[in-house]
């Protein structure tokens, strides 16, 4: 075995210079985050500018508001991003965690078309023509108005914040059921990027994903009509707001604290603004 | 085939008898191995237990998937064996005249560029593909077969297909190259021209090769997870065999669903029955094969 202690050593050696010392660092000094890829935008630019003056690291993750919650109740994360409100099921599974919710910023959910559709006349839906759509009870565009061509009908996951707000608004279910569904996607970039490359696709999405492809139309409800807009939202008028949350397991503290008092202040508010959300005014 | 455990240790003693260190340590990497092989299974299995008490045959039977109310694999399983089909049918005489080219055809010097080429594209990982998949497979489909939509079953059949390609490429055409060139010359000295050499002296003899080529192809493609979540669709549903409509295969529904579950009762357990499910696919498949293996070499 001698000759082969050598060659251990130098083993053993090899792997310590290979990891750099930080690999086994304090924990508390990294910052994990997971959740929404609605507050995603905020998360990171908040986390870049943060550790400029901070020697924390932060980690930021997608993965949905269900997977935040989860992930920070069950210890995986510090921060869980949600775009929406922890559901009563989830407050009775995680009851031990503790969980604390701090709000970051509002932002509205629209219902998007494809821009085709838009340009041929689809500017404004009811409540019940959209449910009528994802109940696969309304199929063909010319139904509501719109040209003769199928109707692309995009759902996302089922545990996805934005999903949850929406069907809570169209029919008064966040876990409601959608037969006349065609495509099932994830993140907000993948649903952004079906809905452009369809030419006949509805789904939905924060306001912040509208773009030249993607077109948000209005809502109608019971003779009312909400324009898709930061006006709108900001007068409390538009129907489908929701708070941008950080989820925390117990009280935040130290660095975690610091991070979530940054992205609150003036800064990150800024940050808020910038990633094409509303500002929320200091505090939850 | 006379593998057991009591094999393996007589084996690994009677090599090691003389205290050779290194045959310890290549016994204990083998070791390494096989705890997780048997690992894997046995922690799929035990993780699974509570949904097939939960759901029954059910499981594997019902075609609802509902967190929460009702697990139903069938739309899934459905899909990844479309899916995967689809694939083989489309590579296997793609892989098999391009192999054969290669190996009978090609100048050396040129066939070892070629053969660099498909190394170089068996490696690509599957979220390139995925990508190439989203930004140009699925509007091609789609406008090519006049469809509602690109996100099919089939567009991920196609991508599957140009994912695995290279590998049963390469591996098959290694298996036709293997082929002691006596064959070769006595085929000649009887006059039978290039084309027949290839096709009824050189095939027949690699076909064990050409098969094992072709099950490694096949596992990646029903494992493949990324590359076809985003192409496919992600809907659970049961088409029958239609092709052109949208999808679930069991990698991508783990994929959309497992950061979620992760540590939840039942719907963890949900996904590993699914995990186990496509264990076992896999575990026949591969048991299938080197029966053919077997039988192609007598």
């Amino acid at each position: 075995m001698v000759r082969y202690k050598r060659a251990w050593a130098g083993l053993v050696l090899g792997l310590m210079l290979g990891f750099p010392p930080e690999t086994f660092a304090d924990t508390g000094l990294r910052i994990q985050v997971v959740g929404s890829t609605t507050v995603l935008p905020v998360a990171s630019r908040s986390a870049q500018r943060f550790m400029q003056s901070s020697k924390a690291r932060i980690l930021v993750n997608a993965g949905g508001s269900g997977v935040g919650i989860h992930s920070v109740a069950q210890g995986h994360a510090d921060i869980g991003m949600a775009s929406r409100e922890i559901s009563p099921n989830e407050k009775i599974r995680f009851e031990k965690s503790d969980l604390r919710t701090h709000s970051v910023g509002l932002d509205g959910v629209a219902c998007m078309v494809s821009s085709e559709v838009y340009q041929a006349g689809v500017r404004q839906l009811t409540r019940r023509e959209i449910a009528g759509i994802y109940m696969g009870k309304i199929r063909n565009w010319k139904e509501v108005g719109g040209p003769d061509r199928e109707i692309v009908v995009i759902d996302k996951e089922r545990h996805r914040g934005t999903r949850h707000v929406f069907m809570q608004y169209i029919f008064g279910n966040a876990l409601q059921r959608t037969p006349g569904t065609l495509l099932v996607t994830g993140s907000n970039n993948e649903e952004q990027a079906k809905i452009a490359q369809s030419d006949s696709a509805i789904g939905m999405l924060s306001f912040a994903w509208m773009n030249e492809q993607v077109k948000a139309v209005s809502l109608q409800d019971q003779g009312k009509e909400f324009l898709p807009t930061w006006e709108a939202v900001q007068q409390g008028q538009y129907p489908i707001v929701r708070k941008l949350n950080f989820i925390t397991a117990g009280e935040p503290k130290r660095d975690i604290k610091a991070f979530i008092d940054f992205v609150k202040g003036p800064d990150g508010q800024k940050i808020v603004k910038e990633s094409g959300y509303i500002p929320i005014g200091g505090k939850d | 085939m006379n593998f057991s455990i009591g094999n393996y240790f007589r084996s690994t003693f009677s090599a090691t008898r003389n205290w050779e260190p290194l045959g310890w340590v290549f016994a204990g990497m083998n070791l390494i191995f096989l705890v997780f092989a048997v690992g894997l299974a046995i922690f799929l299995l035990v993780e699974s237990i509570p949904i097939v008490r939960l759901e029954g045959f059910e499981f594997w039977w019902g075609e609802d998937w509902w967190v929460g109310e009702t697990y139903g694999a069938l739309p899934m399983i459905w899909g990844s064996f479309i899916v995967t089909g689809l694939a083989v049918i489309l590579v296997l005489p793609i892989a098999l005249s391009g192999a054969l080219f290669t190996s009978e055809y090609l100048s050396p010097p040129f066939r070892r560029r070629v053969k660099g080429v498909m190394e170089l594209l068996a490696g690509v990982p599957g979220i390139i593909y995925g990508l190439l998949g989203v930004s140009l497979l699925t509007t091609g489909i789609k406008d090519a077969f006049n469809l509602l939509d690109g996100n099919t079953l089939f567009t991920a059949g196609c991508l599957l297909a140009i994912m695995i390609l290279p590998t049963v490429l390469t591996l098959s055409e290694d298996a036709l190259h293997s082929v002691p060139s006596e064959f070769r010359e006595a085929a000649e000295g009887l006059g039978l021209t290039k084309l027949q050499t290839a096709w009824r002296v050189v095939l027949p003899q690699s076909l064990s090769g050409i098969a094992g080529a072709m099950l490694l192809g096949i596992g990646r493609a029903m494992g493949e997870t990324i590359a076809v979540m985003l192409v496919i669709g992600s809907l659970d549903r049961v088409s029958g065999f239609n092709l052109f409509v949208s999808g679930q295969t069991i990698p991508s529904k783990l994929g959309r669903e497992a950061a979620e579950a992760l540590g939840s009762g039942e719907h963890w357990s949900a996904l590993m029955g699914l995990g186990l499910t496509l264990f076992l696919m896999v575990a026949v498949l591969t048991i299938f094969g080197n029966i053919f293996k077997h039988w192609s070499n007598r």
